[in-house]
């Protein structure tokens, strides 16, 4: 037989048929396909032995105790410490995901530490008479504030700025209402499992514009004008008669006359969404004061650090006379709008920002260092709203720096020349010192009167994540209960009033916040905003349209929510400082499709 | 052979507060990734989703719940189960668990279109985290690669994890504290609850046994193992009503 081109074509033909009919080809397309899916590659988890690990988390004042699964040292989880008598073993979604943060990829990595040295060492050289160095603490009452107070002390014409801190805690196990003006409760005010293992023990009235979180958990929610809150107290203080206040405020007169009764049947107390705002002096009405609002207690400190500069706000600082601002912005805490502190500034001031996010004070500064995140650095937190003891939890580092950080207590105390300390330490020893309250080791699961526990022991166990509880004092009413009220804002006939309804510290967030955000809409992102169906229609907006939101202090740009649960002429806004930059002070806005 | 168990969910809508913890402690329990900026609540991935619901009336009468929806555990004619062509689901006989096996997916996306609870998610790129961040993640459960389906199975890397806990200790059954999902675990109000439905003893199967207890869309008949609850007449009405106005629920 001879071997033709028609016969090897046939050959070759038949066996690419038959070889269709075998599993072959079949096979070749399905690894393809995971080739492809494959490509370039899934991280692989690291494996290794698995321990447990305690901390404090310091992503906001609550510092709830958190317990950490490590693998091969790494945490890969974290979760609550269930018998914790403050925290009750919950976590919020942030805190959930706080291991993450190290390595979030917008996180401030690298900064001129040499220049700004220099900088802020000729500006004080060259500083004229009546200039200032100031230290601006987002998150004043830790151990490291003590530090800048010190500092600033040993500074001639040092000052020490914080936010506008109230002077007391809130007890809501003694409270049978509480009356909260948008306070938001069930989201970021206080320590998240104290409020929920309190709450079946008050009756909850939220007065508030929009129905937030904690509106929705309230038994009773009042819809009311943004913007008439005032107006609403002025009533319950009997200054109005409620047929005027429902006018204004647009609640019904029943269900203010409601509210009363209940203010006033006893064991009432009223929060608000600003702390220090002019409506909790309505708890002297109330008789709260010493019983639900006490004086804050902090925890023993040693003798030689009231030595320091007085906490002093903000509006305190004299005009134009800060010659050196440097802000501790490593922790998230409470924002103070850049316009409230540029009149503040000399001219020639020199701003230095210790931070890991640029969304804050970096993109004002002009020298931006990087701190610290949690959970890499030891450090305490300062007292939560809602603890009545005083407490101090050390927050143990859970992994080593991921970037060269700059720690901003060591880089004033050099600035003040003061020597290197311990001050974590230092204090530890002032509280065993004191020989009262309890220490409570969460890897024993067991709690200690501090008076049986030896000094080394007593820090050894904090530095671990542990942390000591005082014993209940007596309590006070406290001194500083509000703040005056700031200045009238300037008219604006914007048609929108921005109301907050998502709560924001500021600073990084996991990554993996996508989930509550942009994956699921279940939670207002930075950079989104709601309208009401009419408001959108008014402005020619559709559901998901880019737009620009305009206040009087400047413009971003922006998602549009359409919700109908948004009562027309209020605009809905996630908190943050590039929203309090924006809104602060004054809340009209306009959205204008882009 | 191990006793049978129904594991099953309560959860108790009037305490949730939608705060986001379920789903916060099932990406990082369940190696779920970060989706890349362009996507949006179509193309993420959320075992469990919180929606928002509301009462259907005009501000200021509107009101709001807050409903986790995970994969809702069908015990019968489990649809993602007879759709699936390459037997890449099924339902685990010794704890009537649906489980998903991405290796066998082939990304045909039938089961998503099957599911009516819409608890199927589609992995639409690779797993990416952001650099160092692969560091943090659970040895114990496999991220999945682009182009397969994923979705709940009750954290069974935990499930084993206590099977070996309790075969390590001699026992033939797992101590119920020791397998519990990350949702349950991290819900910082106590709304979820987590057991056997069909022991008598356990909370959940007491939850179950409620008047005011229901499942979602229980009138197709896929007796699904997640049963919720609430006070609330309208929010009971909306697990088998759909929304009148379609489209109007934007929020979540």
């Amino acid at each position: 037989m001879t071997t033709t081109r028609r016969n090897l074509l046939k050959f070759v033909g038949g066996g690419a048929a038959g070889a269709l009919l075998t599993p072959a080809p079949w096979r070749l397309i399905t690894d393809s396909a995971l080739w492809s899916e494959n490509w370039p590659g899934i991280p692989r988890p690291a494996h290794g032995g698995i321990t447990a690990r305690f901390t404090h988390c310091t992503l906001c004042p609550a510092g709830c105790a958190v317990r950490a699964r490590c693998v091969a040292g790494q945490p890969v989880s974290l979760t609550g410490v269930k018998p914790h008598a403050v925290s009750h073993g919950a976590l919020c979604p942030w805190g959930i995901a706080g291991h993450h943060l190290p390595y979030h990829p917008a996180r401030v990595r690298q900064g001129p530490v040499k220049e700004a040295t220099a900088a802020v060492a000729q500006a004080i050289a060259q500083r004229g008479t009546g200039e200032h160095v100031a230290v601006l603490d987002l998150r004043p009452g830790r151990t490291v504030s003590w530090t800048h107070r010190r500092a600033m002390a040993a500074i001639n014409g040092g000052l020490y700025l914080t936010p506008r801190q109230p002077g007391y805690s809130i007890d809501l196990a003694a409270a049978k209402t509480v009356i909260s003006f948008g306070a938001p409760l069930f989201d970021g005010w206080g320590t998240p499992g104290n409020v929920i293992a309190a709450r079946s023990i008050f009756r909850l009235i939220q007065i508030e514009p929009v129905e937030t979180r904690t509106a929705a958990m309230a038994d009773l929610w009042l819809p009311i004008q943004p913007g008439s809150e005032f107006m609403l107290a002025a009533a319950l203080a009997g200054n109005m008669t409620l047929a005027e206040a429902a006018l204004i405020t647009g609640v019904g007169e029943q269900a203010l006359a409601a509210v009363q009764e209940a203010a006033e049947s006893g064991q009432a107390v009223v929060l608000a969404a600003d702390p220090a705002s002019p409506l909790m002096s309505l708890n002297e009405k109330y008789g709260a004061l010493g019983r639900t609002v006490v004086a804050r207690s902090d925890a023993p400190m040693p003798e030689a650090w009231k030595q320091a500069a007085p906490e002093m706000s903000m509006a305190a600082a004299p005009d134009g006379a800060i010659r050196v601002l440097l802000i501790d912005e490593s922790l998230p805490g409470g924002y103070i709008p850049w316009r409230r502190i540029a009149p503040k500034l000399a001219p020639d001031a020199v701003v230095v920002v210790f931070t890991s996010s640029n969304d804050g004070y970096a993109r004002h500064a002009q020298f931006v260092l990087p701190a610290a995140v949690y959970p890499e650095t030891a450090e305490d937190i300062g007292p939560a709203i809602d603890t009545v003891a005083a407490v101090f939890r050390i927050a143990a580092p859970l992994i080593a720096p991921v970037v060269p950080a700059v720690d901003p207590a060591r880089f004033v105390e050099r600035l003040a020349g003061l020597p290197a300390s311990e001050p974590l330490r230092e204090r530890a020893g002032a509280i065993h010192k004191a020989g009262r309250g309890t220490l409570l080791d969460y890897t024993a699961a067991k709690s200690t009167p501090v008076k049986d526990v030896t000094a080394d022991n007593f820090w050894k166990t904090l530095s671990q994540g542990g942390c000591w509880m005082d014993d209940s004092a007596k309590r006070t009413a406290p001194e500083n209960l509000v703040f005056p009220a700031a200045g009238e804002p300037p008219r604006d006939e914007r048609p929108l009033t921005v109301v907050v309804a998502e709560p924001r510290r500021g600073g990084l967030e996991s990554p993996l916040m996508s989930k509550l955000e942009r994956e699921s809409n279940l939670r207002l992102a930075a950079n989104r905003v709601a309208l009401s169906p009419d408001g959108a229609r008014a402005s020619g907006i559709e559901n998901g349209d880019r737009a620009v939101l305009e206040t009087a202090f400047g413009r971003l740009n922006v998602v549009v929510a359409i919700d109908p649960s948004v009562p027309a002429g209020v605009v809905e806004v996630a908190g943050g400082p590039r929203m309090a930059d924006l809104c602060g002070g004054n809340g009209r806005a306009r959205v204008v499709r882009a | 052979m191990t006793p049978r168990k129904r594991y099953g969910m309560s959860i108790d809508i009037d305490k949730c507060n939608g705060c986001g913890a379920c789903m916060m402690a099932c990406a990082v329990e369940n190696n779920v990734p970060p989706v890349p900026e362009a996507a949006n609540d179509r193309k993420g991935i959320t075992w469990i989703r919180v929606y928002r619901v509301d009462n259907h009336r005009a501000y200021p009468e509107r009101r709001t719940a807050y409903v986790p929806v995970l994969c809702q555990q069908c015990g019968h004619d489990t649809p993602c189960v007879h759709v699936c062509p390459q037997q890449a689901v099924d339902v685990d006989p010794e704890t009537g668990i649906v489980g998903q096996m991405p290796e066998r997916c082939l990304g045909c996306r039938y089961c998503m279109v099957a599911c009516p609870y819409h608890a199927r998610y589609f992995n639409w790129w690779d797993p990416a985290w952001p650099a160092g961040m692969e560091k943090t993640l659970n040895p114990n459960v496999a991220p999945r690669m682009r182009g397969v389906v994923e979705k709940c199975n009750f954290c069974h890397g935990r499930w084993h994890a206590a099977q070996q806990k309790a075969a390590a200790a001699g026992k033939r059954e797992i101590d119920a504290a020791d397998y519990v999902p990350a949702c349950v675990e991290a819900c910082p109000t106590g709304a979820l609850r987590f057991g056997d439905l069909d022991d008598p003893s356990t909370e959940v199967a007491h939850d179950a046994a409620r008047p005011e207890s229901f499942r979602l869309l229980e009138k197709i008949g896929t007796e699904p193992k997640i049963h919720y609850r609430s006070q609330r007449d309208w929010v009971r009405d909306i697990a088998n009503a759909p929304h009148p106005d379609g489209k109007d629920q934007h929020r979540g």
